[in-house]
C-alpha cells in the first residue's frame, strides 16, 4: 500500500546550519509513529515541512501520492493534515469554542451548525465542553494543549502530527493523552509524534524513528531501536 | 436603541446649520474610524495609510466629475473601486509584512501619494486645492446628513455582518496568530488581501462623500496629522469593537467643534486624550464605561446589558465571567 | 557642472551623517526596548527648538546650545519613557508590539501638535553656528554645514566608543542581546531601558540642532526625517550601528545626486522628499532583514 505521506531526500539549511539533511520518511494510513531524538536534531524542522510551515531547500514531499512540498500550511490543513505546535498556538482571546469554530468554517462546504455541533461533541471528547466560553488565554497550560489537539481534529486530519504533546505535562494529563490518541488512532486517524517523553511514546506507539543532527538514524519498531547502538550513542551525545 | 435612532433622525431639526455641518462631518469620521478600527483593531493589521484611501476615493471621483463631467455617483462609485484595487495591492505587497513594518510602509506610502497630489499640481490642483462639484444644492446641509446617515448606517450594518460571519472569525484568527490560523485551514493570504480592499473602500466612500460635500479637496485630507485624529478617535473609542470606534468618532468631532475656540490645542488634547487611553484603558473609553455601568447594575441584569455593549467586538470583557452568551459569536 | 555635482554630493554625505546620528539612536532604541519608535522625528525636532530657545532665550552661544539641546532631549526622552513606555516591561501587558506602534504614534501626534502651539507655524532660523562658507578650490560649501558634518561625526565616534568602552555601554550591548541573561547577572533592567530611550532622543535632539541653522525649524520637521531614519535603519540590518552609518551616508548622497539629477527642476524638490520614502517602501518589500541584518547592537 502507499504511504499516506512521504519525505524523500529532504533537507532543510538555515543559514550556515544543516537542520534536516537527506530525510527518507514514509508514513502508511493507520501508522502511529513516535519521532524522537537529542535536541536540535531537526525533528520539529521536518515536522514544519511535512506540514507546510516550512519549504525545504532540497527534496520531496509527497501527500497520497501527489508532489505537496512548498505548499502553504492553510493547503495541507486543507488536505488533512493537522498538527500541534511544540508551544501552544492558540488564538488567546478568542474563546475555546471559537478556537474550535475556525479551523472547522475554513473548510469549504461548511455549515455553522453542523459545525458547532462537530466542536462540540469533540470539546466533549477532550473533557472541554464546560470551558466553552472561556477565552483561551485563562486555560491552564493542560487545557490549552487538549484545545489545540481539538482546533486540529476540526480539520478531520487523516494524519496527525504532534510536536512534544507531553511536553510539562502532569502524569494524569499525560495518561489522558495517551488515552485519546489511542482512541482517536482506533477510529482510524494516523499518528506522528514528536516528543522526548521515550516511555510515553513507548506505551503508545508501533514503530519509533529516531534522528540525529539532522538525519534519521533509525527506524523500527520500539524493542528495536531501543537496543540499536547508534541510537545510545546519539543520546549519550558522543 | 431606538432612542438613539430617532435622535439621529430629528438632528437636523434640532440644530442650527452650524451645528449640522459638524453633524455631516461627523458621519465622514465615523466612517472612517469604524473602517480603521475594522482593518486595525479586528483584523490586526495596523495600517496608517487608511487616510491615504480617503484622498484617493476623494481625488479619484473629484478629478472624474470635473473633468469628464462624470456623473456624481459614478464619480463617488470609481473612487470606491479605485480605493478597492489600490487597497487590494497595499495588501499584497504587505503579505509578509507585520506590525511596525506594515506600520511604516503604509505611512511612507500615505506620504507619497500626498506628495504626488501637491506636486502634480496643475492637476490636482496641489495645496491650492481642487474644486468639486457639491452632491446637492440647497441651502440646507440637510439631505448630506441624511446621506452621510445613510451611508453611514450602511457601512456599520455591512461591517457588522463581515465581523459576526465567519470571516469575522478568520480576521480575528489572523490577528491573534497568524501561524496558528494558516494551520488551521485560513487562507491567510486571502484574507489579508480582503481586509485592505474591504476596509480601504469604505476609506474612500467616505472619501467621495466629503469631496463632495466640502467643494474644495486639499491633500490634507491624506496627511498623517489626520490619521493621527481618527487612530485617536478609534482607540479612544474603542479601537476593537466597530461600534465603539464610530461612537468616539462621533463624540470626538463633536468635541473638535465645541472647542473650536481653543484652535490648535484640540489636537494636543485628543494627542494626550490617546495617549492618556492608551496608557491606562487600552479597551477604549467605552469598554470602560461599560464596565463601570455593568458594575453598579443590579446582578439579574448585567449579563443583558454586557451582551449587547458588546456588539461588534472582537474579545469577550475579560473581567467578567463566563455567561451563557459569551463572545461576540453568534 | 561636475563641480555642481562634487559641491551636491558633498552636502549629501554631510546630510548623510546627520541621518546616522538619527538612525543610530533609533537603532539604540530598537535594540534594547524592542520597539520602532515612530516619535523619533519629534524629539530631533524639539531638539532642534531647545537649541534655537537656549540662544535666543538664555544667551547661549550656538555651539554649547547642541549640547543643551542633547540634554534636554535626553530629559523630554526619558519623561516620554518613563509616563508611557513602562508597559512594555510589564508581562501583563498584551499585544506589546501594537501597543509600541500605537503609542509612539500618539506621542509623535501629540509633540508635534504641541510644538504647533508652543512654537507656532513659521519656520524659525537659529545663528549660525559659523557665519560664512568655507572655500577650497571651486569647492563651496557653508561652515555651518561643514560644522554640522564634524559634529555629527563627533557624535557617532561618541556613541560607538560609549558603546564599546564604557561599562554603561556594555551593559546596554548585553542588554540588547538578552535580558533575561542580563537580569542574571544582575544588570537592572529599567534604568537600561532608561538610558536607551534617552541615548537615542539625546542623538534625535543632537542632530536636530545641527540642522537648524541650515534647514531652518518647523513642528512637522521631524516627519521626514523620522521615515528617512526607518529607511536607514531597515538598510543597515536593524541593531547595526555600523550598518546605520553606512546607509545613512548612502542615503544621505542618493538623495542629493537624485534633486540635482531630477530632470523636471520644478518638482525635484517636492519629489526629493518622496524619495527616502520610497528607498523605504522598497527596502520593506525587498528586504526587511537589510544589507546586515542583526538583531542587536553590535560593534564593529
Amino acid at each position: 500500500m502507499s504511504p499516506l505521506i512521504e519525505a524523500c531526500d529532504l533537507t532543510k539549511r538555515f543559514g550556515g546550519i544543516v537542520a534536516v539533511s537527506g530525510l527518507n520518511l514514509a508514513v502508511r494510513h493507520g501508522e502511529l509513529v513516535g519521532l524522537i531524538g537529542p535536541n536540535g536534531s531537526g525533528k520539529t524542522t521536518a515536522i514544519n515541512m511535512l506540514t507546510g510551515h516550512l519549504a525545504p531547500a532540497g527534496g520531496h514531499i509527497f501527500l497520497r501520492g501527489t508532489r505537496a512540498d512548498g505548499h502553504s500550511p492553510s493547503e495541507f490543513a486543507a488536505w488533512r493534515v493537522g498538527r500541534t505546535f511544540q508551544i501552544t498556538q492558540l488564538f488567546s482571546r478568542m474563546t475555546v469554542l471559537e478556537n474550535m469554530l475556525v479551523p472547522g468554517l475554513a473548510r469549504p462546504h461548511s455549515h455553522k451548525v453542523a459545525v458547532t455541533r462537530t466542536a462540540r461533541r469533540h470539546l466533549e471528547f477532550l473533557g472541554l465542553a464546560a470551558l466553552e466560553t472561556l477565552q483561551a488565554k485563562n486555560l491552564s497550560g493542560g487545557q490549552q494543549k487538549l484545545l489545540e489537539l481539538g482546533r486540529a481534529l476540526m480539520l478531520d486530519p487523516e494524519i496527525l502530527f504532534l510536536d512534544e504533546p507531553f511536553a510539562g505535562v502532569n502524569p494524569f494529563l499525560r495518561d489522558r493523552i495517551i488515552e485519546l490518541v489511542r482512541t482517536l488512532h482506533a477510529d482510524g486517524r494516523t499518528f506522528v509524534i514528536v516528543d522526548h517523553d521515550i516511555e510515553a511514546l513507548q506505551r503508545l506507539v508501533q514503530r519509533m524513528v529516531v534522528m540525529s543532527r539532522g538525519e534519521k538514524i533509525a527506524d523500527g519498531t520500539v524493542a528495536e531501536v531501543r537496543e540499536d547502538q547508534e541510537v545510545l550513542r546519539a543520546y549519550a551525545g558522543v | 436603541m431606538l432612542v438613539a435612532a430617532a435622535l439621529a433622525l430629528a438632528f437636523p431639526f434640532m440644530v442650527n446649520a452650524y451645528w449640522l455641518s459638524v453633524g455631516v462631518l461627523a458621519m465622514f469620521y465615523a466612517i472612517v474610524a469604524a473602517s480603521w478600527a475594522l482593518l486595525a483593531g479586528y483584523a490586526g493589521q495596523f495600517s496608517f495609510g487608511h487616510m491615504a484611501f480617503v484622498s484617493l476615493g476623494a481625488y479619484t471621483s473629484g478629478l472624474l466629475v470635473m473633468t469628464f463631467g462624470v456623473p456624481i455617483p459614478f464619480g463617488m462609485v470609481a473612487g470606491v473601486l479605485m480605493c478597492a484595487i489600490v487597497g487590494s495591492g497595499i495588501g499584497f505587497v504587505c503579505l509578509r509584512m507585520r506590525g511596525p513594518y506594515l506600520a511604516l510602509f503604509t505611512v511612507a506610502f500615505s506620504e507619497v501619494l500626498r506628495i504626488v497630489i501637491v506636486s502634480e499640481n496643475e492637476v490636482t490642483g496641489g495645496s491650492g486645492g481642487l474644486e468639486v462639484t457639491p452632491l446637492f444644492h440647497g441651502r440646507t446641509d440637510a439631505p448630506y446628513y441624511y446621506l452621510g446617515l445613510i451611508l453611514l448606517v450602511a457601512s456599520l450594518a455591512i461591517m457588522l455582518f463581515l465581523v459576526t460571519s465567519r470571516w469575522g472569525l478568520f480576521f480575528r484568527a489572523i490577528r491573534e496568530n497568524e501561524d496558528a490560523a494558516a494551520a488551521a485551514g485560513v487562507k491567510v493570504v486571502r484574507f489579508r488581501i480582503l481586509a485592505f480592499a474591504i476596509t480601504s473602500s469604505f476609506a474612500g466612500l467616505a472619501g467621495g462623500f466629503y469631496g463632495h460635500y466640502i467643494g474644495i479637496l486639499t491633500p490634507d485630507i491624506g496627511s498623517v496629522d489626520q490619521m493621527g485624529l481618527v487612530v485617536a478617535m478609534a482607540v479612544i473609542g474603542g479601537a476593537e469593537s466597530i461600534v465603539a470606534a464610530m461612537i468616539g468618532a462621533l463624540g470626538l468631532e463633536f468635541l473638535v467643534e465645541a472647542l473650536r475656540s481653543y484652535g490648535q490645542w484640540r489636537l494636543v488634547l485628543f494627542g494626550a486624550l490617546l495617549l492618556l487611553t492608551m496608557r491606562f484603558a487600552r479597551n477604549g473609553l467605552l469598554a470602560l464605561a461599560w464596565q463601570q455601568f455593568n458594575a453598579i447594575l443590579p446582578l439579574p441584569l448585567r449579563d443583558v446589558v454586557g451582551g449587547k455593549g458588546q456588539l461588534g467586538t472582537g474579545t469577550a470583557s475579560s473581567p467578567q465571567p463566563p455567561t451563557a452568551r459569551g463572545g461576540g459569536v453568534s | 557642472m561636475t563641480n555642481y555635482l562634487l559641491i551636491q554630493a558633498l552636502n549629501g554625505l554631510v546630510i548623510g551623517i546627520i541621518y546616522a546620528v538619527i538612525a543610530a539612536g533609533l537603532t539604540v532604541i530598537f535594540s534594547i526596548l524592542k520597539i520602532v519608535n515612530f516619535a523619533h522625528g519629534e524629539v530631533y525636532m524639539m531638539g532642534g527648538y531647545f537649541a534655537y530657545f537656549a540662544i535666543a532665550l538664555a544667551g547661549i552661544p550656538p555651539l554649547p546650545a547642541v549640547l543643551v539641546a542633547m540634554t534636554l532631549s535626553f530629559a523630554l526622552s526619558i519623561l516620554v519613557e518613563r509616563a508611557l513606555l513602562t508597559p512594555l516591561y510589564s508581562p501583563t501587558t498584551e499585544r506589546k508590539g501594537d501597543y509600541g506602534i500605537l503609542v509612539t504614534f500618539g506621542i509623535s501626534i501629540f509633540l508635534r501638535a504641541l510644538a504647533l502651539i508652543i512654537y507656532g507655524p513659521y519656520p524659525l532660523r537659529p545663528p549660525s553656528f559659523w557665519p560664512g562658507v568655507a572655500v577650497v578650490g571651486d569647492l563651496v560649501m557653508a561652515w555651518d554645514r561643514v560644522f554640522a558634518g564634524g559634529a555629527g561625526i563627533a557624535m557617532l565616534i561618541g556613541l560607538v566608543w560609549f558603546m564599546n568602552r564604557s561599562p554603561w555601554g556594555e551593559a546596554l550591548n548585553a542588554v540588547s542581546q538578552s535580558r533575561e541573561s542580563a537580569a542574571i547577572v544582575g544588570i537592572n533592567d529599567q534604568r537600561f531601558y532608561m538610558l536607551a530611550f534617552g541615548l537615542g532622543g539625546a542623538l534625535a535632539g543632537g542632530a536636530g540642532a545641527l540642522v537648524g541653522p541650515i534647514y531652518s525649524l518647523s513642528p512637522s520637521m521631524g516627519l521626514l526625517p523620522d521615515t528617512q531614519a526607518f529607511a536607514i535603519v531597515i538598510l543597515g540590518g536593524m541593531g547595526s550601528v555600523a550598518g546605520s552609518i553606512l546607509a545613512g551616508l548612502m542615503i544621505g548622497v542618493s538623495e542629493s545626486m537624485f534633486v540635482a539629477l531630477f530632470p523636471d527642476p520644478s518638482r525635484s524638490l517636492t519629489y526629493a522628499q518622496a524619495f527616502s520614502l520610497l528607498i523605504l517602501m522598497l527596502v520593506l518589500l525587498i528586504r526587511p532583514t537589510g544589507l546586515f541584518g542583526r538583531t542587536h547592537v553590535a560593534m564593529e
